[in-house]
């Protein structure tokens, strides 16, 4: 099968998953919901208010008319009109989503970086002490609860030294101008070096806390895969070729050990995603993980309901992005009928 | 089953025990969780019998904190936010409470999350997953489509939205956190039935006679298990893990109750003036997650050892 065939074929499974995942978030709020009014409306609704709730979701029609609306209004992008924020949903995630999609970008590229030494640093030094640290660092982190780290960072990097303990830049500058939606590349586009400077700093531990949390996964990936390689006759070869220990580990061998990261990439997003739903309490960072929280709190349920399904949605878009490449890079994968 | 046969697997479980405390980490590992379920089981007990004999609401049913150092409810104004002594093992909260006891009061909780919900999820997951993985075709195609469309949420955020949509109570959170752990068992199952389903005992089986389903039931599931018990022990302490952070993010106990996740968040308030507030509880949380994921690990050398 070839590479087309393959990406297609991928693309159409990669629909239908989403259309099933729309769907099933429709069965949990309309069908298994105790009483769907209620739950869009939040606890203390008026009875007006529950009415407008009811019509605006046809809540009074059959299930498959409520279906057909709630796809409609879905893939329209049209969420409703939030109750806490008063204004529509695809605006708050439209301002908010970039922010953390920053945030967990770095934190991704920090992640793969962290995770793809140390396992391979693991894996020069297989049952050698080297192994014995990484393996403990990583299970420690790897058990650790996510808002402890954030804690611990916030305590010893900043109110004991100079880092900034939360929120997105210093409250006393003015917002960049929406360009792209990230703020730190539109303070950059837009010249405003105080504002860049300011945001970068806070982004530094939000990052670090949300790449400790899940380099575990790489690490171990790498590790088991870069064991594969070493084994393999040409890094032997090349180490007998008298290229060095570390050149031949650390160039040749990392190079091949790289590939079933990839399959990673997907999961750590989705990884960094959740976490970044605790990291950006702790941290005052206005993202999606704000947005999350605030939400739960406050029983504003179709800005929770309308941020789980485009935070759904990008994790199957990256898997499917993920997957692709892989095919690209090892054409094994499209030859073997693309078995998961 | 003959006599032999029943010897052989008492001593089974009597050596697999024996070796688990051979090697440092899985004994520590070992430690922890009889520990954490024996420590659990006893204080569960007590509040159970404080909760469901002595119930008249204006008396403060004391059996549940007999064992405890302190009162986990009484606050005490002159102790408040102190700092960790041999008075106060771990502190005291904004409100004089005693940290040490609200941790072990919050054990059992824990414990019974944890077994509830791998339980469910390795009986879920085993339910879709042997049979896709036995049946292949359509079984596997329905079944592992249904499980993927599960898979594709991010783990925290379905559990967030399924409990805000039933309700905030920990039973809520124990549905929420079945309904986002199964799959992981069912693709594991799967996986473990087409490794075992060309050996030869299967074979055996299918020419002596026996049915589909007693294959599955009776030969295929015993011979997952082993892969199975290993990944199911340390999940033990992943439930425990995100089950802090449901709590963490207030959709656990109701607030008088103490709990490990929302002891740390409303510690966050004081973290300056009292850090040992938010970190003991976390700790606690770190030391039991730890606990099991060496307890694990052990438990899949050996078994990986004896297949």
């Amino acid at each position: 099968m070839g590479l087309l065939g393959y990406t297609v074929r991928r693309a159409f499974n990669s629909v239908l998953l989403i259309v099933g995942t729309v769907i099933l978030t429709f069965v949990l709020t309309h069908i298994v919901a105790p009483n769907p009014a209620h739950v869009w409306a939040g606890p203390h609704a008026s009875a007006t208010v529950i009415q407008g709730v009811i019509k605006r979701y046809h809540l009074d029609a059959p299930w498959y008319v409520q279906l057909y609306y709630y796809l409609i209004d879905t893939f329209t992008l049209d969420f409703g009109v939030s109750p806490y924020f008063g204004q529509p949903v695809s605006t708050l995630i439209e301002t908010f989503y970039p922010r953390t999609l920053e945030l967990d970008f770095l934190a991704m590229s920090l992640t793969i970086v962290i995770g793809v030494f140390t396992g391979a640093f693991a894996a020069a030094h297989q049952d050698r002490i080297g192994d014995h640290a990484v393996r403990g660092f990583y299970l420690l982190t790897w058990s650790i609860p996510p808002f402890l780290v954030a804690i611990i960072l916030q305590y010893f990097l900043a109110y004991k030294w100079i880092l900034p303990p939360g929120q997105m830049a210093d409250p006393a500058l003015a917002l960049p101008k929406p360009i792209t939606g990230l703020i730190t590349v539109d303070a950059l586009i837009e010249g405003n070096w105080v504002f860049f400077y300011s945001s970068l700093v806070h982004l530094i531990l939000p990052v670090i806390a949300l790449a400790l949390i899940s380099f575990g996964i790489i690490t171990r990936i790498m590790r088991s895969s870069m064991l594969d390689v070493l084994k393999t006759d040409y890094v032997r070869t090349a180490i007998m070729k008298g290229v060095g220990n570390r050149r031949a580990v650390y160039l040749h061998a990392l190079k091949n050990s790289l590939i079933p990261v990839i399959t990673v990439i997907a999961l750590t997003f989705a990884y960094t995603i959740a976490g970044s739903v605790v990291i950006e309490d702790i941290f005052s960072y206005t993202g999606m993980g704000y947005l999350i929280t605030q939400s739960l709190e406050n029983f504003d349920y179709p800005t929770l309901i309308a941020s789980t399904i485009v935070i759904t949605i990008s994790v199957v878009v990256i898997n499917l992005v993920a997957d692709i490449l892989y095919a690209i890079v090892d054409p094994r994968v499209r030859l073997g009928g693309g078995q998961s | 089953m003959t006599a032999v046969t029943t010897y052989s697997r008492k001593r089974r479980f009597a050596r697999t025990l024996r070796r688990l405390t051979r090697k440092i980490p899985s004994l520590i590992g070992l430690v922890i969780a009889v520990l954490f379920y024996g420590w659990s089981l006893v204080e569960g007990i007590l509040q159970l019998i404080a909760k469901y004999f002595f119930y008249p609401p204006y008396v403060t049913p004391k059996l549940a904190w007999a064992l405890l150092p302190y009162d986990p409810f009484e606050p005490s104004f002159q102790s408040t936010l102190s700092p960790p002594s041999f008075i106060h093992l771990m502190g005291t909260d904004e409100l004089g409470r005693d940290i040490f006891s609200r941790v072990l009061y919050a054990a059992p909780t824990d414990a019974a999350i944890s077994i509830v919900v791998v339980l469910f999820g390795v009986l879920i997951g085993g339910l879709l997953g042997l049979p896709a993985g036995y049946f292949g075709k359509g079984v596997e195609e329905v079944n592992m489509r249904f499980t993927d469309l599960f898979l594709a949420f991010p783990a925290l955020i379905l559990a967030l939205v399924i409990e805000a949509t039933l309700g905030r109570a920990v039973i809520f959170a124990i549905v929420a956190l079945i309904v986002v752990w199964w799959p992981s068992y069912a693709r594991l199952f799967r996986g473990e039935m087409l490794r075992i389903k060309n050996q030869k005992f299967i074979d055996a089986a299918l020419l002596s006679g026996l049915s589909d389903t007693a294959i599955i039931s009776r030969h295929a599931l015993r011979a997952s298990l082993n892969t199975i018990l290993s990944y199911a022990t340390i999940d033990l302490g992943n439930v425990i893990l995100v089950y802090s952070i449901l709590s963490f993010l207030g959709l656990g106990a109701p607030p008088p109750y103490p709990e490990w996740g929302s002891m740390v968040s409303s510690g966050l308030g004081y973290l300056q003036e009292a850090w040992w507030y938010s970190f003991l509880p976390g700790a606690v949380i770190t030391g039991v997650v730890i606990g099991f994921a060496l307890l694990g690990d052990g438990i899949r050398d050996i078994l990986a050892g004896e297949q």
